[in-house]
Parts: C-alpha cells; structure tokens; sequence
C-alpha cells in the first residue's frame, strides 16, 4: 500500500470558488433543452411550482440523508417511520410519508415540522426553513403530496459532465453537472439533488455540491448517484511531468502494452523495465502451472538465445497437466465446489466433489472453450433423454466400483453446481449465478436498491424467476412429467434391496455409502427442469398458494425485455443465450478480468466480483479489448493466458522506478503476490524433492495440492496448510472466499511447523540426497544397519497419515481399489495410534519438547568441502527461488555451511530460503 | 467546527480495501445515543473467555434440564440436586451439580435451525448465518478487539473450532491445536513448540541466516502492504517460538500433578487443562472443542459411559482451577452445543434427535452472576415456558463481559457494514 501525505484537510478547508470554464462551455452547448437545477427554481419561496415525487422529492430525500441506514432507511425504521433503503420503493416511500402530512394544515405536517427542526428531530436539521430544500419539500405537501403517477415518464440514464477530468495541480476543483434523461424524453439538471462518492478521496474528493477537488498524483473515480443511476468521471493528475506530449517513445510489443501505455502516458508514468529470465521463468511457471522451474530448466532458460524463448515457454507450461490442474482449482473457486455444501450430494462421501473437479479438468485440459464449458454447468440436467430414473441411477452406479465403465466427466452437464446446499432457493441462485458467471454482486438487491448499481429490488425479483423451475433433490428423483410415482417406486426398490427404508435416518447413510462406493445400485440425486404448469416454487411463503398464475415473465439484469418463461423447456436457456451475446459484456468481461487477476496483484476492476457501475476498472479501454477479442477468439482459454503472459505488462520487473512507485492500479511494475494456498504447499515439496520427484513435477500431478477436488474438513492433515493459507471456503459468493493476506499463523507455519520440516527431512528428498552424496559410505553403513535394526525411526502420525490419505486418493482416482483398500487400513491405524499415542518416554521439566521429524544422529557429522558447498549452495538457490544466489548471499551461505556439521548447514540454508520472502510471494 | 467542504461516506476504495484493516464505524448519532443508554464500551468484566463448544448438539434433558416427572421424555437416567436448591441435573453430572454455585445455567435457549452445520455456525457466532456472508467467530472478534502479548497467540483453538476468521480476514484466524492433550503427557503445538532436539539458540542461528538472505525486497519496505506485513509477522513469529512463557503454557505436562489430576486424563480434560494454563499466560480467547454428541443412536449408552464422565469431570475442574488460581473473575467461560435433542426418544434406536427448540447454555467467571438458572423449559421440555432466550442474546452478552459493544459495526470484505450481534440483547440478570 502506498503512503500518501493527504493534504486532504487543507483542500476541505477551502472555500469554493468560481466554476471552471470548460463545464461553463459545455452547459451553454445544451441548456436550451435542459430544465434548470431545482435549487435555481426553488430558491424564490414564492415559487408556484409542484414538485414530482419521483425527480425530486425521493432525491432530495437521499441526498439529505433521510432514507439511509441509519435512519429511516433502516430496516426497523425509525421513530416508527421508515423509508426504503436507498430509495426506489415509491409505494413505500410515499405510505410513509403520507402518514406524517397533515391535509387540513400542510404547513403543520410533521414530515415538514420533523426535518426543518420546529418539532425535536434525533437527525438534525436537514431542511432548515429558508433553503430551497425546505421549499421545495414544503411545496410538495401544499401540492397535496403527489405520488408517482401511475405511467410516469421511466428514468433512462445519467450523464455527467465533463466526461473526464484531468487536474494538473492539489486543489484544484472541477464542478461535475449531472443530468438525468428520462424516457419521455425531457431532461434536467439535477446535479443539486444527486449524491457523490469520491472512490479514493486521497487523489480526488468530492464535495456534497458534486465539485471535485484534486489531491495527490494519481487516477480515480467519482460517483454520481441519482434515482437509479449510478455514473462514474474519471479523475486523474499525472504522476510526473512526463505526461502526453512530452512522453518517451516507448514500444508497445502488444495490444495489451499499448492499452497499458495509452493510460501509462496520461498519467506520465514509465513502466518498469522488463523482468529477467530468472523471474519471468519462475513467475511465469508458479503462474501458468502452480510450479517452481527445475534448477536444469533455469540453467536451460537463461542459455537459450531465441529471441521468442518466452513465448515458447509460455506454450510450453499450457500443455503441461499442472496447467489444466491449477487453473481447475480456479474454476472450483469461482463456480463453488464445496463439500461442506454438497453433503449427501452422492451416496458416497466427497464423490461429488471429486467428480466436479475431473469434470472441469477434463475440460481445461481439451481446452473447451469457455462459453461451451459453462453451457455445461449452466444447461445441467441429470437424465438423458426418455432415461428412466432406474436406468439413471445404473448409469450412475456404473461410475464406481472396482471397474467404473464410465467417468462423470463424460457426462454433458455438471449437475452438482446446482446441488449446492448454498444454491437452492431461487433468491439465493440468482446470488450466485449473478458471482459465478457474471462477476456483480447482487445480493445487496436482494434487501434493497443496489447502493453501488443500477439493480432494483424488482430486477432481483426478475431475475430470479429464472431458476425456480429448476430442481435437484438429493439422493432421489425430481418426480415430474407424469413419471413421478414410477421413479418414487424405483427408488423405494433399490433401497428395499439394500435393506433400507424410504426414509433414510442416521446409520442407513453409511450403508448407502458403503453400497455405492462398491459400485452398488442406490439413489442418485436428480437434476431437473420442472414443464411451466408444475413450476411451484418451495419458498415458505408461497405454500398457502401453491398454484401461481402462470405466464410468469421474467427480465435479465440490465435488459428490458421482458422474456415469457413458458415458452421455454428450461428456462435457464434464455439467460445462457443472454450471457453469449457479445452486446452483454458481463460474461466475458467477467473472467477476463478474473484470470488477469491471477497474472497480477490485481483485477483491472478489483474487487474481481464487482463489475458494478460505480466500481470501473482502472483501464476501461484495455478489459473491453481483451473481452471483445476473447469473444472474438472464440472463448479460448489458452489464447487468454497466451495473450496476458505473453506481453511486457505482465513481464514487468517488480523493481519500481520514480514515476511508477506510486502506483498499483495501472500496470507499470510487476507487485509481489502471496502465493495461493496450493501452489505454495506444492512448493515447499518442490523445493524439497530429491532429483528424480523433482524432476517429474510438471507432469506429475501425485500428490499436487492443485488436484485437491473440494473443500478441506476440519480434521483431514490437509486441511491445515490450506486453511491456514486461505484457501477458498468456495460458500459465500465472493472472490474473498480466498484470502491472499500473509498471517502469524501462515508465518509461524513456515518457520516451525511439523508438515514444513517433515518435507525438508523426508527420506529421499533433497536434504537425504545431499547426506547420500556427502558420505556414500556412511550412508550404506546406515542402510546396513537399518536392515539389521529394523526400519528407520517412523514419521510422526501426523504425518504418516497425511502422506495415507494423500496416497488413498490417487488410488482411488486411478480406480485401483485394492490398493485403496489396503491404505485405509493403514490409516485406520494410524487413526487408533493418533486416539491412543504409546506413552512418552520419561523427561525431565528443562528439556525440549516431544520431537516431530526424527534426525539421524547416530551418524558423525561431515564437514563441507568449500567447493562441494558452492555447488550445494547454487542447487538449493536453484530449486526454491529460481536464481543463482549473489556474491553476498553465496558468502552467508558459504559461512552457514562451513561448520563442523556441514549437513546441518545445509538443512538450515534450505529451511532460511524457504522462509524467504522471495520464496513465498511471486514476483 | 463545521466545515464548508463536506465529503459523502466512507471512501469506497477504503472499504474495498478493508479485508484485513476492516474499519468499524457508529456513527456520531448513534454513539451517543448508545453512549447515553450506557452501551458503549461497558467496563470489561472479562479479559479472556474460554468458549467450550459440544459438537453434535447434547440431550439438554439428560444434562442440566432434566425432567423426571413427564414420563413420555424422562428417559433412563435419574435427577440429583445440586448445590443449588430446587435445581436438579442429570445423576451423570455429580461434580457439576456439587458447583453449580459457580456458574449460572440458561435452560429454554431457543432457536430454529437444525442442521448441525447451520446451528453450529449460529452459536459460534451469535449470527444466523447467511448464504452471502460468513460472519466472524467470537474468537475472531475478540483476536480484533482485545490486546495480547506479543509472544503469545491472540486466539488458540483446542484442538480445532467452528469458528472462523470470516469477513474480518485471515489475519483473525485461530491458532488450531489439531490434537487434544493428555494430562500427565508431553504436548505439541504444531507451528509453537520446538521440535526435539532443537533449542532456542538454534532458531536464532537459522533466524539469523534468514536475515542475511532475506534481502530481495528491501527496495519495497515501508511501501508494500505485503512485504511489510510479511516482515511484521517474521517478528512476532520468533518472539512466539523463542518465548519461554508461550513455551511452558502449552506444556500441560509441567502442571503439578495435585492440580492437573483432577481434570482427568481424557482429551477434553486435557484440553480444559491447557486452555486454563493459556489464559493464565494472557491468551486473550481459546476454544475447546468436544465433539460426538449427536446421539442419535444409543443416546443413553453413549452419555452415561462416553461424554458425560469426561465433561462432568473436565468442566468441574476447569471453574475450580480457575477460581483456585484467582482466574475465574476476569475469565469469562460459556459452554454450548449448536441444540438440545429431541424430547421423545426414538424407540428403535433408542436415540434422540436434532431439537434447536430447546437447548441449555452455561455461562461462568468473568462478571456472570454465578449459582443461577435463568429461563426455564415447559414441562417436557420441549420448548421454553415463557419467552426464552435466543443465541443472539447470549452472544451479546458474552461479548459484554469481554467489553465488546456487540453493537459495533465492521465493514466486511464487500463494504456492508454489519454489527458484531445483528439481533441481540445483553441478558442483564446474567450479569453480577
């Protein structure tokens, strides 16, 4: 974060001056059409005029804060008096105040007496007597209070001007005029009964009266909200004097870099230089692949002289199966696949979660283009057609066992993304598709007017008839089209042949998951879309009426064209043909900006999940470009990464200069980034392998934590490195779902925790390989005497146990299911010794505590030759942080080696890198 | 002073980028209204809080609610006094009934969730949960708003916890113990104790190399969130791993036998027993969690030989260990499961099932008014007699005892402001 002197005080301290003559033009080229400011017109008391509900009452409201949270806007009112939350409920509104207008005497209303202070007010004085609000407010009444009218001109949009602003020097102020277009075709002035929101106050404020004030170098946005429009200026001051006309020539190599650089010049910013070989190698790796380079590829990357090395490794890592398997962990993240919210999903435990991520790594894989990947999801329905719920769940059954004659991921849909426990009533789908697929957050509308969008309660409303025809009933059939007591009786069947009841109580779940695991038939759960004259939506307050009026008609975000729902077998048709179009931009915007996110410390809009109207990107130009050409490119995925990794943006040093130091938002310099959760776990066992591990991992996906399918339980080993990491929870709609913040717990875990010396001491990783070629023969002598002795002393449970579940779920992925049989006996007692651990040896009160990661010290200790030491020193640097160490840090190194116990030099050399902050940020 | 120049709201970029750094923010009209209704900041009775969570939701009747007169949901186990008049608990908690004057009992909580996963996360939090939203575990709040010495953990979880960081940050997240300890035996922290055979000498010859390789990003110090906080935690992390104190407070074994005996030597003694020794340390909030209490099968068998002995034992020893070492005064513990368990006993299975309606919650130390029950259950326990008490109202206490206005508002990691307690009261006769 950077520091920024605000001087913020002292521009609030000014007194507004004179309007600056380019907003004067720019009135003078409409006025002719435009109605004058309210606070021009009922400025004279006398005024005759009446005002309207809608344009100005509710506004005025607003803007004096009456229907904000804490006050009337609260859900509990007020005083016994409350107004919608940010407006937009006129019906409301207008009861509300109704209530508080005294007909026979106007003037002794307590809506008027309250806010002008004649009568005690808790909130103020907001109309003091006098003002031109208090007139205006005052004449409404006299009017009789007039609400909206029925068929009352729509509002259509909001422009502000000037279009953009550009300051030049702290204090100076810019007036903003606002002007409301309504669908009647009038127009007015309504910048006096608008709200602003100055979106980083540091660079630009903005005062109550919609004037912005410039602050520190730097770019922004001000918001300007009125009725229901949201209209964002860009606001902006160059960082240095090297703005426009006087910027260097600079090459922009691609269409991105000369979206970057259009921007980098009017700001007057110059762009780092270009990272090394080293760091682009290893960046590029952890973010392409979740994968540290190999100490030989480095040593290859930086020896190799073509000119188009880059963009070859670049093609090179998108073929890897680490790529397919990172970037699956992605789109688990953003469509949320969670165990916690698919219990009893399947029969068998965590099968559902297993089975969406092979579903979308098989895609990712092929490269399925991405709108065809989410049709998939979005389109899911469990039964082929004229499918029997009997020959359904054969089908299903048929995917376990011993010999699974087919795979889920073959299957069309992926189901579960609609079996989510988090995902069931339709207000809470339309939550969560609006996140997934769209990237806006639309939970806000669901209470309320969106604070920050252009989405009303009644576009919510809309919005989520969509989904309430659809159906997923766990562990059974969604009995519809006439075929509804056949399957019931399926079901009852194949659980009579289990032995269980219709109704499953506590124990019978393990039955059911032990059959199915076996391959057995059970219930499956179903998937549906109910026709149009069965759509009953199971919201509680719908039961007294069960049979809604049909025809419902429903309306997308955004669009005004109603859809009637019934003239669609599955409704959700509509809105897939919605997100396609090119004119929706959400859909494609969305996940471009998503997966840029993942190649910086940033989104170009940030937060990723927030593509709302008053949160624009930092470079409009550059995500409507890449959007439109990932269209164009026919969604595909790895023209994306290709496309990203591939220019000078993303290939910028992390070393700041003058110009950009500033700066985060525009792309001038690479930022460190905390590893996610997986590909750093992944990277300490990187680091640590011994040669041969290590050299197999980019293909090699054993083991990896990016192939962990779902969400990690409380007491599964490796729950805990992911959690304490922040792995996404993938339940709450929302990109924070993931944490990319360092933490004491995230640090105490790399300095000292068991899992981190477990991989550093491990039999055959690189410490072992190290001690082997230090002493062959000691090492033999050892092997010896292990034969003789028996095995060498045992891993601690813990980790003996993570190391079995780990290997359990390869076996069980790969089907071999005797071996699986065979590991989970083994962690069963593994489990027991955990329950009931042997009793400690006897210890004294002054001694170090019970050990976790047994050392070797019946063996001598060796000392390191210097030169052996250097190489030992260059490998290690090699294998964690992608580099050759520098003079200086050779010579600690050097030093830390020299001891009469060189190995143990080694040990605290790779411990001291992988606690580097080099190692665990990417940059 | 007025100024001419008046600015809207908490600057959006603030509140994006509030994750970590959430803001809270009354505004000035509702503070002082609250201040003169005598809300804000109460005097803190507390200054630490043991939390004891029984996962799996324990039969309220066959605990602190018994009912041995209503025949149809008495079931097998019989009611004893206890040492305060006319109040009665299960004959499998005979230590607990023998102090009863020391904590005060809720009998009649009520709420309507049943699910374990849902409940769970409501009393964890003193929040219904919400689809949009993952509310912060108390522990979180307290790791926010309450002050711990450097070298210790704010927030320890014995051996794991619902409660999570949520909308406050990963930086809020507890230190989880993942095992249980055992009196009388030597205990691991992962990530806090030092492995065999290292010393404190050698974390600092390793810290030191760290020091001198560590030096890539100097050029950023002072100006890069991460880096920094990357380097803060690099420093808190060794005052943690090097301290003598946090050392000995997680060794449960160093305890005299006199008065680690008592706690018994099961995984929930112990981990009461260690829960003790860190707040004694200063850990400001630890939770304990005791698990398998969803007795839908063999709801007696399991009670009698497997939980009740162990918590009987383990919760007795807890509040007098804590009285003994002059800590129950300012320690402020509360006991609950995520709900009570069905009055009529399922007769194949001899079990009873999910019951949110009614439940029982335990509060001691810390400013409770102790040897009291408040609320009270209808005849067979089946719901409360009059208008019970809801999860939210004894969150809001708890969080009073600790000095936390439950009415305080953050900004989550979307920019809503939420209260700490959206729908509680602070229940005042629990209060001394």
């Amino acid at each position: 974060m950077r520091m920024r002197s605000s001087s913020f005080v002292q521009i609030a301290c000014l007194v507004l001056s004179v309007a600056g003559p380019f907003v004067a033009s720019s009135r003078g080229a409409e006025s002719d059409e435009i109605v004058p400011p309210a606070n021009g017109r009922f400025a004279d008391p006398a005024t005759q005029e009446t005002p309207d509900f809608q344009r100005h009452v509710v506004p005025l409201m607003g803007r004096v804060g009456c229907n904000g949270r804490s006050c009337h806007g609260s859900f509990q009112g007020q005083s016994g008096f409350r107004l919608s939350l940010f407006g937009y409920d006129f019906g409301l509104d207008h009861k509300g105040l109704q209530q508080r207008i005294d007909s026979k005497s106007p003037l002794k209303s307590l809506a008027l007496l309250k806010p002008s202070h004649a009568v005690d007010h808790e909130g103020g004085q907001p109309l003091p007597p006098g003002t031109w609000e208090h007139t205006l407010f005052r004449r409404w009444i006299e009017s009789g209070a007039p609400p909206r009218p029925a068929g009352a001109a729509g509002f259509l949009k909001l422009e502000v001007l000037p279009a953009s602003i550009r300051m030049s020097r702290e204090g100076e102020q810019v007036p903003l005029q606002v002007i409301a277009h309504w669908d009647d075709g009038t127009k007015e002035d309504v910048t006096c009964l608008s709200r602003f929101q100055a979106n980083d106050p540091a660079i630009a404020a903005v005062s109550e009266e919609g004037v912005v004030m410039a602050g520190d170098p730097g770019d922004t946005h001000v918001i300007a909200f009125y009725d229901n429009g949201v209209a964002a200026t860009p606001v902006l001051r160059p960082y240095s004097d090297l703005a426009d006309d006087r910027y260097p020539q600079l090459v922009a190599r691609t269409r991105i870099d000369e979206l970057v650089q259009d921007k980098l010049r009017l700001l007057g910013e110059v762009p780092s230089e270009v990272c090394t070989d080293e760091e682009f190698l290893r960046r590029v790796s952890l973010d392409i692949a979740g994968t540290l380079p190999r100490p030989q590829e480095v040593r290859e990357f930086v020896a190799d002289a073509r000119p188009d090395k880059r963009s070859r490794k670049i093609d090179e890592l998108l073929e890897t199966p680490a790529y397919a398997a990172k970037w699956t962990t992605f789109l688990c993240d953003i469509t949320g696949n969670s165990d916690a919210q698919l219990n009893n999903a399947t029969a068998e435990r965590a099968r559902a979660s297993r089975e969406w991520y092979d579903w979308i790594f098989q895609r990712v894989q092929a490269n399925v283009p991405y709108d065809a990947l989410m049709e998939g999801v979005i389109l899911a329905v469990s039964r082929q057609p004229g499918e029997t719920y009997l020959d359904y769940c054969e089908r299903q059954a048929a995917m376990a066992g011993s010999e699974p004659a087919s795979k889920y991921a073959d299957e069309p849909g992926l189901t579960y993304f609609w079996g989510r426990g988090n995902f069931q009533r339709p207000e809470d789908r339309a939550i969560g598709f609006a996140y997934t697929f769209m990237g806006i957050r639309l939970q806000c509308a669901q209470c309320h007017k969106h604070p920050f969008d252009e989405w009303t309660q009644q576009d919510f409303k809309q919005f989520q008839a969509f989904f309430d025809r659809v159906r997923f009933n766990r562990l059974s059939p969604v009995a519809a089209a006439g075929r509804g007591p056949a399957d019931v009786a399926d079901r009852r069947e194949m659980l009579a042949e289990l032995g269980l009841a219709e109704r499953l109580m506590g124990n019978d779940r393990r039955v059911l998951a032990d059959a199915a695991r076996d391959g057995k038939l059970v219930p499956a759960s179903e998937l549906a879309v109910l026709p149009p004259a069965a759509a009953n939506p199971r919201r509680p307050a719908n039961r007294g009426n069960p049979r809604r009026p049909q025809n419902r008609v429903a309306r997308l975000l955004r669009d005004a064209e109603p859809i009637q729902l019934d003239a669609f077998d599955d409704p959700r048709q509509p809105i897939m043909d919605w997100l396609r179009d090119p004119e929706t931009r959400l859909f494609s915007r969305a996940i471009v900006n998503r997966i840029w996110a993942q190649y910086f410390h940033r989104g170009i809009v940030e937060p990723t999940d927030d593509l709302s109207l008053a949160n624009p990107g930092s470079n409009e130009p550059l995500l409507d470009d890449l959007a439109r050409r990932f269209i164009e490119n026919g969604y595909d995925l790895k023209w994306l990464h290709r496309e990203i990794a591939g220019s000078d943006a993303y290939q910028r040093s992390w070393r700041p200069n003058e110009t950009n130091r500033l700066d985060d938002q525009n792309f001038a310099r690479a930022v460190p980034r905390r590893l996610p959760a997986e590909v750093l776990l992944d990277a300490i066992r990187t680091a640590t392998a011994g040669s041969d591990e290590r050299a197999g991992l980019h293909e090699n996906l054993r083991g990896r934590m990016t192939t962990y399918p779902g969400t990690p339980q409380g007491r599964q080993p490796v729950a805990y490195g992911l959690t304490v990491f922040g792995r996404s929870i993938r339940s709450k709609n929302c990109d924070c779902d993931r944490s990319p913040d360092p933490s004491l717990l995230q640090t105490l875990y790399l300095r000292n925790d068991v899992d981190v010396f477990a991989q550093i001491d491990r039999r055959d990783g690189w410490l072992d390989e190290v001690a082997g070629t230090l002493r062959p023969r000691a090492r033999q002598a050892q092997a010896e005497r292990d034969r003789a002795s028996g095995p060498r002393p045992q891993a601690p449970p813990a980790v003996r146990l993570a190391r079995l579940q780990q290997a359990l779920q390869t076996a069980r992925r790969q089907g071999r299911e005797e071996q699986a049989a065979q590991l989970q006996q083994r962690i069963r007692k593994v489990r027991e010794e955990i329950a009931n651990p042997p009793p400690p040896r006897p210890r004294n009160a002054d001694e170090p505590f019970a050990g976790a990661a047994p050392r070797r010290p019946d063996l001598p200790p060796i000392r390191i030759e210097t030169e052996t030491a250097r190489n030992i020193i260059d490998e290690a640097y090699l294998r964690t942080l992608g580099r050759l160490p520098d003079d200086e840090e050779r010579a600690a190194a050097v030093e830390a080696l020299s001891g009469t116990d060189g190995l143990a030099g080694v040990r605290d050399l790779l411990w001291a890198l992988l606690n580097t902050k080099e190692f665990i940020v990417n940059h | 002073m007025s100024m001419p120049f008046r600015v809207h709201g908490t600057p959006r970029r603030n509140i994006l980028q509030a994750g970590a750094l959430a803001i809270s923010g009354l505004s000035l009209g509702n503070y002082l209204r609250l201040a003169a209704a005598g809300e804000v900041r109460p005097q803190a009775t507390a200054r630490a809080a043991i939390f004891i969570n029984l996962r799996g939701g324990p039969s309220h009747l066959d605990t602190f609610d018994p009912k041995p007169d209503a025949a149809d949901v008495r079931g097998e186990f019989e009611a004893i006094p206890t040492a305060l008049p006319g109040v009665h608990f299960s004959e499998h908690l005979p230590k607990l009934a023998r102090c009863a004057d020391q904590f005060a009992l809720l009998r009649g909580v009520t709420h309507s969730l049943a699910a374990h996963e849902l409940g769970t996360a409501y009393v964890n939090t003193g929040n219904r949960p919400l689809p949009s939203l993952e509310f912060p575990g108390y522990g979180a709040v307290a790791a926010k708003e309450l002050t711990a010495p450097r070298d210790l953990p704010p927030f320890v979880a014995i051996p794991n916890t619902a409660q999570r960081a949520g909308y406050l940050g990963i930086r809020y997240a507890p230190l989880s113990t993942t095992q249980a300890p055992i009196v009388g035996r030597p205990f691991q922290v992962r990530g806090v104790s030092l492995q065999e055979g290292v010393a404190v000498s050698d974390v600092e010859r390793r810290t030191q190399l760290l020091s001198k390789l560590d030096r890539t990003f100097q050029e950023l110090e002072g100006g890069n969130s991460l880096i920094d906080g990357l380097d803060e935690f690099s420093r808190q992390a060794l005052s943690v791993i090097t301290s003598p104190r946090t050392q000995r407070a997680f060794d449960i074994s160093r305890e005299p036998q006199a008065f680690a005996a008592p706690f018994g030597k099961t995984p929930f003694g112990g981990s009461c027993l260690l829960a003790l020794r860190l707040v004694e340390a200063g850990v400001p909030f630890v939770t304990v969690t005791h698990d398998g209490w969803d007795t839908h099968n063999d709801n007696f068998e399991a009670l009698r030989t497997r939980l009740l002995p162990p918590f009987d034992e383990g919760l007795s020893a807890l509040l007098g260990g804590l009285a003994a070492r002059g800590l129950l005064e300012t320690t402020a513990v509360f006991v609950t499961g995520e709900f009570g368990r069905t009055p009529r006993i399922n007769s194949q299975r001899s079990g009873r099932d999910h019951f949110p309606r009614c439940m029982f919650m335990l509060l001691a130390g810390g400013g409770v008014r102790p040897g009291q029950v408040l609320g009270e259950s209808d005849a067979t326990a089946s719901g409360p007699l009059h208008e019970g008490y809801s999860p939210d109202d004894v969150a809001a206490t708890f969080f009073h005892l600790l000095g936390i206005d439950h009415r305080q508002e953050y900004q989550t990691n979307t920019g809503r402001p939420v209260m700490i307690v959206r729908d509680g009261e602070v229940i005042r006769p629990l209060l001394a």
